[in-house]
């Protein structure tokens, strides 16, 4: 059994983030991370090799050169090897593109379970796993808090609207996991040694089969403006009064509102 | 290609959720700026009894795309055959079912994709929609790039609009075109596990009272009950609370749990991570109750409301309930 776990490489979580002038992220002006939540399909993916169900565990990324970076540290983590997808014609790509890119890798590489994050940090759309689903025609389990193996099927525990369902589909599939996998592993300082003579391949678009013109410039979206959220009127205060005071100006405060 | 304006509508027991009322609502309200008609795309429990409905949110026709209580990504490949060549948009709600059935959308007809948008309008004849992305540090607009196929698939947050009621339209309804085989119909529940308590969908609440780490236990919530009950709003919680097992995960807000769009939010014993942040930050109002003054949740709520919220929240409780009495 094999996976490909899919992770981005993101701008760190929190950090002051903005947009060139020609309207796309500027990736050089902030530290760059794994996206938080691909560590969790990391962690799935490795506790499943750890249990002897995976054989092995393979990472792919889309991105710029640097986004080796994140495949190396996602190696010290774990897993045997990785693939970066790396095209100048792939800049400011849109999630249809990006599925398009992971499909036709993902194709080439022939998983039986392609991990994906539940979303990524930086465009929060949850689309890329569906779309990569959609594309190479396979079924997709989404949104686990575990994802289990059993014999030619796989499943994953999904939260309903009263409680959970374990939904399962034919292998090969796409799954997303949340954070509820449990909490991912530190790469140990041994496993940082490893990951440097751990194969990193990387991969133009002619090596998957795709060309430029087929990606359309990379997105079906432009981005025609880009701006600082509104500024919000200042935060009112109340400190340092009774309980019962207190109360009765928050009262008043939704009142004015209409809230109450 | 027509101006239609496509909707997911999700429906259980014959009811439609109320993403389906508000994204009628949103539809209808863009056909009448692009200039064709609100089709609603139908699927689940009940759907073919509950569909002729949608019409009362301005609904001119409804497809059905099935009548089961099965995963929602098996609606997929209907959904398609509904969606192809058909309209300028079609809304889908940021729910996990929602996101699966738009991506595969996207996946399937090679349209662009949108959002999660806070507003989406028609313009120049095409969809002008805005998103908040990098954890809502930057606000962007953006439209399908020239010459990419229709419709542009959106993803709409909760109670980014708000369901007209009492409408008496009532929407032409019919079956779904010819699906093609795929294998996204092979996912199947295999077990179904029910909480013992009934949990309420947080999407749906216009007021939410939640609690974090601050809140300290399971019985910790309870005066956080009695003021959602007097306000006639639900209570929601933080990942830690919820990682705690004082609540369950359905009501976690945030990244990884729902994304809530309230007239009122009331956050109490909550820091303010980041990942919270972005699940409640388009609430219309913030109050935050925290005894640490320098909680970083204070530097974005409308109210922050410093001291201890074993005695605040009875307290607003009780006022509240002593001016709804005079
Ligand atoms: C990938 C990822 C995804 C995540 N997703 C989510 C998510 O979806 N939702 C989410 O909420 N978090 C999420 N988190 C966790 C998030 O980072 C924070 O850890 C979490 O939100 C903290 O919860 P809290 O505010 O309840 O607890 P804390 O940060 O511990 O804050 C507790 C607050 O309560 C106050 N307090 C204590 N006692 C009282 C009292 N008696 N009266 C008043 N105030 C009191 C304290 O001053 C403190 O400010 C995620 C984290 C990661 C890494
Ligand atoms: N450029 C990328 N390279 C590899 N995986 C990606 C990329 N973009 C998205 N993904 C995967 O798709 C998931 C969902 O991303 P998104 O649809 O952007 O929210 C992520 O958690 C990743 O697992």
């Amino acid at each position: 059994m094999k996976i490909v776990v899919c992770i981005k490489q993101v701008p760190a979580t929190g950090a002051d983030k903005r947009y060139t002038d020609d309207l796309t992220l500027d990736r050089t002006s902030v530290d760059a991370i794994i996206n938080p939540l691909d560590e969790y399909a990391i962690e799935q993916a490795l506790r499943l090799a750890d249990a002897g169900i995976a054989d092995s565990v393979t990472y792919l990324s889309m991105g710029p050169d640097q986004a080796a970076e994140a495949l190396r540290r996602a190696l010290a983590m774990g897993g045997d090897d990785a693939v970066l997808i790396t095209d100048a014609a792939l800049a400011g790509a849109d999630e249809w593109a990006t599925a398009k890119v992971l499909a036709a890798a993902l194709d080439k590489l022939a998983p039986d379970v392609a991990l994906m994050g539940m979303a990524s940090d930086d465009a929060r759309g949850s689309l890329v796993p569906g779309a990569v689903a959609a594309m190479r025609n396979v079924p997709l389990l989404s949104y686990g808090s575990e994802l289990a193996i059993e014999g030619d099927a796989a499943r994953v525990r999904r939260l309903s609207a009263t409680g959970f369902d374990w939904i399962t589909a034919p292998l090969p599939v796409v799954a997303t996991v949340t954070d509820q996998v449990g909490e991912p592993r530190y790469a140990s300082l041994k496993g940082i040694m490893a990951a440097k003579r751990k194969p990193l391949e990387t991969w133009g678009l002619a090596d998957i089969g795709l060309s430029a013109d087929e990606l359309k410039g990379a997105a079906l979206t432009v981005v025609t403006d880009a701006r600082p959220p509104e500024e919000k009127a200042p935060t009112e205060r109340i400190e340092n009064l009774p309980a019962a005071e207190a109360a009765t100006k928050i009262a008043d405060w939704l009142a004015a509102r209409k809230l109450i | 290609m027509s101006n239609d304006i496509l909707f997911l509508a999700e429906f259980a027991a014959g009811t439609p959720a109320r993403s389906a009322l508000e994204l009628a609502t949103g539809a209808a309200e863009l056909a009448s700026q692009s200039g064709g008609s609100a089709i609603g795309l139908a699927y689940g429990a009940g759907a073919s009894d509950g569909a002729a409905a949608l019409g009362a949110q301005g609904a001119a026709r409804a497809i059905v795309l099935g009548n089961e209580d099965r995963p929602a990504i098996t609606y997929a490949p209907a959904l398609v055959a509904a969606t192809r060549d058909a309209g300028l948009a079609l809304l889908a709600p940021a729910t996990p079912n929602g996101r699966d059935l738009a991506a595969a959308v996207v996946g399937s007809l090679h349209v662009p994709a949108f959002g999660p948008v806070r507003a989406v309008r028609i313009a120049d004849g095409v969809v002008e929609s805005e998103q908040a992305t990098l954890q809502g540090s930057v606000v962007t607009t953006s439209r399908p790039a020239d010459g990419a196929p229709s419709p542009s698939v959106v993803l709409v947050l909760a109670n980014t609009f708000t369901p007209t009621d009492g409408g008496t339209g009532s929407a032409e309804v019919s079956a779904a075109p010819a699906a093609e085989e795929s294998a996204l119909t092979q996912a199947t529940v295999a077990e179904s596990h029910e909480a013992e308590a009934k949990v309420v969908n947080l999407e749906e609440a216009t007021i939410i009272v939640a609690g974090g780490r601050g809140v300290a236990s399971e019985e910790g919530f309870a005066p956080l009950r009695e003021l959602a009950g007097v306000l006639g709003g639900a209570v929601g919680a933080s990942r830690a609370a919820a990682d705690a097992g004082w609540i369950p995960y359905q009501l976690q807000i945030g990244q990884t749990g729902k994304v809530v769009k309230p007239a009122l939010y009331i956050g109490a014993g909550i820091s303010g991570a980041i990942q919270h942040r972005v699940g409640m930050q388009t609430a219309e109002h913030v109050v935050a109750i925290n005894k640490d003054p320098d909680a970083p949740i204070g530097e974005f709520a409308d109210l922050f409301v410093v001291g201890d919220l074993f005695q605040i929240i009875p307290a607003l409780t009780e006022e509240i309930r002593r001016r709804k009495g005079a």
